[in-house]
């Protein structure tokens, strides 16, 4: 019963929107009104031929008020569902793209923690079954009461309100068996749906790593796994299904016994003359009509009961607020200077494990960064702070002069061009993913940003081009490619400070030194931040500092670095051969 | 029109398809069937027996105890034994539906399996989970609602209509006009609701793809200040499907229930006109128009039903079109060829000729021939897109050999079965995945014969064990999505430990340490060193102090080896491995200086 809160809680649309909604409810009851016409006239029109009293003028207009109380009633169902239909529509529109603005507003932490199957199942699954409670919800509501309520009064009033009585007896045993099988389903129905996601969830893991799959031969492993998941699916199914399959028999035993409780008190009245046979008649047709208010009754709980769920799990998505904090009256302006960071401390789970510390340096204006160190050192964490993806305290991090927390958070995000470690494409074309930062580039533009990337060459070798769709993640594509094309996409943006994280680990050598170079020569005013395990692609840089396992051990040029014994000078010389043949001597 | 055609026909294998899995769980399904018809029987019985009694007891005032007693008792067995079997045959239609949906989803998922990465690479990952999920339970509910409703309400409506019959000849031929109307508004329905029913989940699934990329894409969503347009084209779709759905309800308004509701007005306007009509003349039984009305109320519940599974039914329809469509995708992995069942020894490598291409068109590798004796690490190196990783895919036979031949201890790649060359080859892709699961599920994947000691083992080979060790749950630190947690390097150990926990005998390395530092490479080059007796390995690399060991290294230019020899060799043979950085140099367009 409480499950019927749900509407409560979304009268704030129907509030919104009461026109449509009382409006169509007015035309609902209208309907429920109309189809009481029907069995009297079947009723005035049985007792007349009973009493052979039937006149064809008598006969006619009785047919001419069916007629037009069919194409009344048709023409009112229209509309109603036109305008309750359409509403409840517009809600789950209505809160698809407030849960699309919600996740567009969510910090990687929130995408760490959930798996993107699961809010997708909320997007769709869920939305569905609000939609359903304010449509169908409203609907079956309404007129289970409404159209129950009227028929049940006009039975009571007009015929007899002792033989009503008397077969709406078997209701109560209905009402009861109903909720019951209510709650059996309800535990059953959220396992089978469970067992369902499991199984989707394993379909999806197993297509995005077949290349995996396959190379470890374990598609028969997989196969056996996703046997085992999909019967659990069978069987949970089954267990609601024997609970489902309940419904209907009850409702017709329901309604068998009220139509024999009907018939053989109603006889029993006719013989008694409180009653003529075609009363009797006209009742069991109003007993017919009262047998979608009982099904829309049960259907109604059924609709509520997940209405309610959903609505609950959605609000609960959408109250979480896993943002990154911005100032209201912070900077608009777009960062150009220097970057200064005086880091403490951070780490990503409160009160963890310290991902980052001591780390002190300031970058002036247009000059050029490297930061080496260990894989896990925190190298792609540092960068990542740069573009505040994670909170961090204030005064540790200034961007032209001002600490980052002051900014708005669009503001350091346009200073800023980002080349991820892992590149990810999206599935259209090459143009398009170059220019997914600056959407409206010329195609000029994207040519030389690709150029600059050095890809145009791979680009163009390609047999649409430009307009060549990457497949899923860009699976098309070589390793490098993918890089070149991420690449291409930061410098097209002309950031105020680029940052290349690793971005160059699967280009070689010589396209690596094009790449650096067209930089230099591009950026010769901007700031370049690069990560890299390849020290040739750091060897330029004004700075470079030396992570390891979260802190600064080194801080230097190439030259200062490579005079004092420590990690850098040991790479160094690990790699010298490298660099070596790179410089052709 | 021809377009349409061809279109119905297809439908029409689909639907014969749909209706040839219904063998998988015959008995249940017939046992059902019959069950479902003896119900219907004896659930029609009901008004024939109030019709006997208003018409031969209440109307001339007879009532005979015995016979009251047997007609109500008569009344109420048929109406508790047609709702047990009707239960009975629920649960019996479920399960037989459900059984037949497991097996053919079983079918669609091992046939994925069997699919070429071909395949995989222009098959969007959603689109395959949707059709081996969601697909599926659209065609479900063909078997449980769609199938059974059908069955169901046409034999009612067969026994409705030999009821009518019964009782009245010449009525029940004016209700068969009911049929050629509700035929046409199903056509009507067919044609217009159903249309805009399609086009309304094409833009759902639309809606879907959209948001699923912008989930996972959504870090380079936000860093690129993207939100807004991606917002505004994602309100975009949603409104056009909103459109859609709409039109959908109005056509559903026009058509479904309130038309038939018009019908059955007319049908009781037909009913009474009869007997009203016969009543001037002649008298007429108030039963055969109980039972008439009563008849009338019960043949349109059925009607309605159909009308609303008819939606279902195209759904169920066009999902079951896209299931055989993967069901019969025949772009299949490369297969075995020949019966002698082949085992690999020694692990020595040869491509002869190969030449290979993608789409048939450009050719990605030209006549690579090249040699791996057993136990000897075989390097190659090269601009990127020059080919490296297609040789890796030809080799580990994820793509159809077109040209050439490339054999394993002598014996063509081909001749080889699947299982045997997985469980010699070990594989580092370029790209790591790491599933959902603990670490050492994602070391062992489902191999049984990997023990935690084994596990351990590996992680130590590849240096993963320090950072691992470290995590709050150690070895069974479960992986949040695609790994998001780990470093990139730390992800690419993990799979890397992966490949040295299946001990294979050819290791295959796609620049398997290109995001990992030069100190960690080198242990685990040192280890790999001592672990080199009997395992032939072939190293992608860019950093070319990673392959410096190498036996021999192959240098790829657009799909072409045009250098090979030991390191030594290469650079003392007259700096062949230079000049070709100054010659390409050479080569380069001006305009991309300018
Ligand atoms: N699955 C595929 N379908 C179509 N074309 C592909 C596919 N994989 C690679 N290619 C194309 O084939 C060419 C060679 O790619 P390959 O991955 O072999 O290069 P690579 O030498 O490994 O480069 P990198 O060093 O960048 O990884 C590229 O132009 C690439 O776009
Ligand atoms: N989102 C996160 N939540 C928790 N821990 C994280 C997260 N991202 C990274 N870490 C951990 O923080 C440490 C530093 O990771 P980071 O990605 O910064 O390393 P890195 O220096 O970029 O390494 P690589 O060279 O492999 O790219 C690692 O131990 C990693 O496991
Ligand atoms: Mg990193
Ligand atoms: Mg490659």
């Amino acid at each position: 019963m409480q499950d019927l809160n749900v509407f409560w809680d979304l009268m704030w649309y129907f509030k919104q929107e009461k026109r449509r909604y009382l409006t169509g409810i007015a035309l609902l009851s209208l309907v429920s009104l109309c189809l009481l016409v029907p069995p009297k006239i079947i009723g005035y029109t049985v007792d007349h031929i009973k009493n052979n009293s039937l006149t064809e003028r008598q006969l006619g207009s009785y047919m001419l008020i069916l007629a037009a109380v069919a194409v009344t009633v048709y023409i009112l169902r229209f509309f109603w569902r036109v305008l309750i239909y359409g509403a409840s529509i517009q809600l789950a529109l209505l809160l698809r793209n407030r849960l699309y603005t919600h996740f567009t507003n969510m910090s990687p932490r929130f995408y760490q923690k959930r798996r993107v199957g699961d809010l997708m199942a909320h997007s769709t699954n869920d939305l569905q079954a609000i939609q359903q409670t304010a449509g169908d919800g409203v609907l079956t509501l309404v007129d289970s009461s409404m159209m129950g309520g009227f028929t049940l009064i006009t039975m009571a009033s007009t015929i007899s309100w002792k033989l009503t009585l008397i077969s709406l007896l078997p209701l109560p045993f209905m009402a009861w068996s109903t909720s019951r099988y209510g709650t059996m389903l309800h535990e059953r129905f959220h396992k089978a749906q469970e067992a369902f996601s499991e199984m989707n969830d394993k379909v999806q893991e197993s297509i995005s790593g077949a290349r995996v799959i396959k190379a470890f031969g374990q598609e028969e492993e997989d196969v056996d796994a996703f046997k085992a998941l999909s019967k659990d699916v069978v069987q949970k199914n089954i267990a609601v299904a024997k609970v489902d399959a309940l419904f209907d028999p009850t409702i017709s035993l329901v309604v068998g016994a009220s139509f024999f409780l009907a018939v053989s008190y109603g006889s029993f009245l006719v013989l008694n003359g409180e009653l003529t046979i075609g009363q009797l008649v006209s009742f069991t047709s109003y007993l017919g009509l009262l047998i979608w208010p009982m099904l829309a009754f049960g259907w109604l709980f059924n609709i509520v009961e997940r209405g309610r769920a959903s609505y609950d799990r959605v609000t609960a998505l959408l109250k979480v607020n896993d943002v990154i904090s911005e100032k209201e009256d912070g900077i608009q302006k777009t960062p150009a200077g220097s970057v200064v960071v005086n880091l403490t401390s951070f780490s990503f789970e409160e009160n963890g494990q310290k991902a980052l510390q001591d780390i002190h340096f300031e970058l002036n204006e247009g000059k050029t960064m490297g930061i080496v160190g260990k894989t896990g050192s925190g190298k792609t964490t540092l960068c990542r702070l740069l573009l505040r993806e994670f909170e961090v305290e204030d005064n540790q991090i200034f961007l032209a002069g001002h600490d980052i927390n002051d900014y708005r958070l669009h503001a350091v995000r346009e200073a800023i061009g980002y080349v991820p470690q892992d590149h990810f494409l999206f599935s259209a074309t090459v143009a398009e993913n170059i220019a997914f930062g600056k959407y409206r580039a010329s195609f000029q533009d994207i040519k030389q940003a690709a150029k600059d990337a050095a890809v145009y060459e791979d680009i163009v070798q390609f047999k649409n081009g430009f307009e060549t769709v990457v497949g899923e993640r860009g699976v098309t594509l070589s390793g490098g490619q993918k890089q070149r094309i991420s690449i291409a996409r930061a410098l097209l943006t002309e950031p105020e400070l680029l940052i290349l994280d690793d971005s160059l680990s699967a280009v070689d050598a010589r396209t690596e030194e094009d790449i650096l170079k067209n930089l230099k020569r591009k950026r010769k005013d901007k700031t370049t931040i690069i990560t890299a395990h390849r020290l040739s692609s750091v060897g330029h840089a004004d700075l470079i500092l030396v992570l390891d396992e979260g802190r600064m051990v080194q801080k230097g040029t190439h030259e200062e670095l490579i005079a004092v014994p420590g990690w850098y000078r040991d790479t160094y010389e690990r790699q010298a051969l490298e660099s070596l043949i790179a410089k052709g001597g | 029109m021809d377009q349409a055609n061809t279109k119905v026909i297809k439908q029409r294998t689909v639907f014969s398809r749909l209706l040839s899995y219904l063998k998988r769980d015959q008995k249940r399904l017939i046992a059902a069937f019959a069950l479902l018809i003896i119900a219907t029987g004896t659930d029609l019985l009901g008004p024939i027996i109030i019709k006997i009694f208003i018409d031969d007891h209440l109307t001339p005032r007879s009532f005979e105890p015995s016979v009251m007693v047997l007609m109500a008792g008569g009344y109420i067995g048929i109406i508790v034994l047609s709702c047990l079997l009707n239960y009975v045959q629920l649960v019996l239609f479920q399960t037989a539906a459900m059984n037949i949906i497991q097996s053919m989803r079983i079918d669609v998922f091992s046939n994925v399996h069997d699919l070429g990465l071909r395949f995989f690479d222009r098959t969007p990952v959603g689109s395959l989970v949707s059709k081996i999920t969601n697909d599926t339970e659209a065609i479900k509910d063909f078997y449980v609602s769609v199938l059974s409703a059908f069955v169901q309400n046409i034999v009612y409506l067969a026994g409705i209509f030999i009821a009518m019959f019964y009782l009245n000849v010449k009525l029940g031929l004016f209700c068969l006009v009911l049929l050629p109307v509700i035929g046409f508004i199903m056509v009507l329905y067919r044609k217009y609701s159903s249309q805009s029913f399609l086009h309304m989940r094409e833009k759902l699934s639309e809606l879907n793809a959209k948001l699923n990329e912008s989930l996972q894409g959504m870090s380079i969503v936000q860093v690129f200040n993207q939100q807004r347009r991606l917002k505004k084209e994602f309100a975009d779709v949603n409104k056009e499907h909103n459109e859609a759905w709409m039109k959908n309800i109005k056509y559903n308004g026009l058509l479904l229930r309130p038309a038939v509701d018009l019908v059955y007005v007319l049908a009781i306007m037909i009913v009474l006109s009869f007997f009203g009509i016969k009543s001037f003349s002649s008298p007429v039984e108030i039963g055969v128009i109980y039972a008439f009305v009563n008849y009338m109320d019960r043949f349109f519940e059925p009607v309605n039903m159909l009308m609303m599974r008819l939606s279902m039914f195209q759904q169920a329809i066009i999902a079951g079109s896209r299931v055989f469509e993967l069901l019969d995708e025949d772009d299949q992995a490369p297969g075995t060829k020949g019966s002698s069942d082949p085992v690999i020894t020694e692990g020595a490598i040869e491509f002869k000729n190969v030449t290979f291409s993608y789409d048939g068109k450009h050719p990605v590798l030209k006549n690579i021939s090249f040699h791996a004796r057993p136990g000897e690490t075989v390097a190659l190196v090269g601009h990127t897109g020059s080919g490296k990783s297609s040789i890796t895919n030809l080799l580990m036979r994820f793509y159809e050999l077109q040209q050439g031949e490339i054999t394993i201890d002598s014996v063509p790649l081909s001749h080889y079965r699947n299982d045997e060359l997985r469980s010699k080859m070990g594989l580092v892709l370029q790209d790591s995945f790491l599933f959902a699961g603990n670490i050492a599920h994602n070391i062992s994947l489902f191999n049984t014969d990997i023990t935690r000691e084994r596990v351990k083992e590996a992680s130590d080979f590849v240096q993963a064990s320090e950072f691992i060790e470290k995590l709050p749950d150690g070895y069974d630190q479960e992986i949040g999505e695609r790994g998001s947690t780990f470093s990139t390097g730390q992800r690419q150990l993990i799979s890397f430990a992966r490949t040295m926990a299946f001990e294979p005998k050819i290791l295959i390395l796609d620049e398997a340490t290109a995001n990992i530092d030069t100190q960690t490479e080198d242990a685990i080059q040192h280890a790999l060193h001592k672990m080199r007796s009997g395992r032939t390995t072939i190293a992608i690399a860019h950093r070319l102090s990673t392959i410096q060991d190498a036996d021999q290294i192959l240098v790829l230019h657009k799909g072409e080896i045009v250098e090979r020899g030991t390191h030594q060799e290469l650079i003392q043979f007259g700096g062949l491995y230079f000049k070709m950085y100054t010659l390409q140099q050479k080569d380069k367009p001006t305009e991309e200086v300018s």
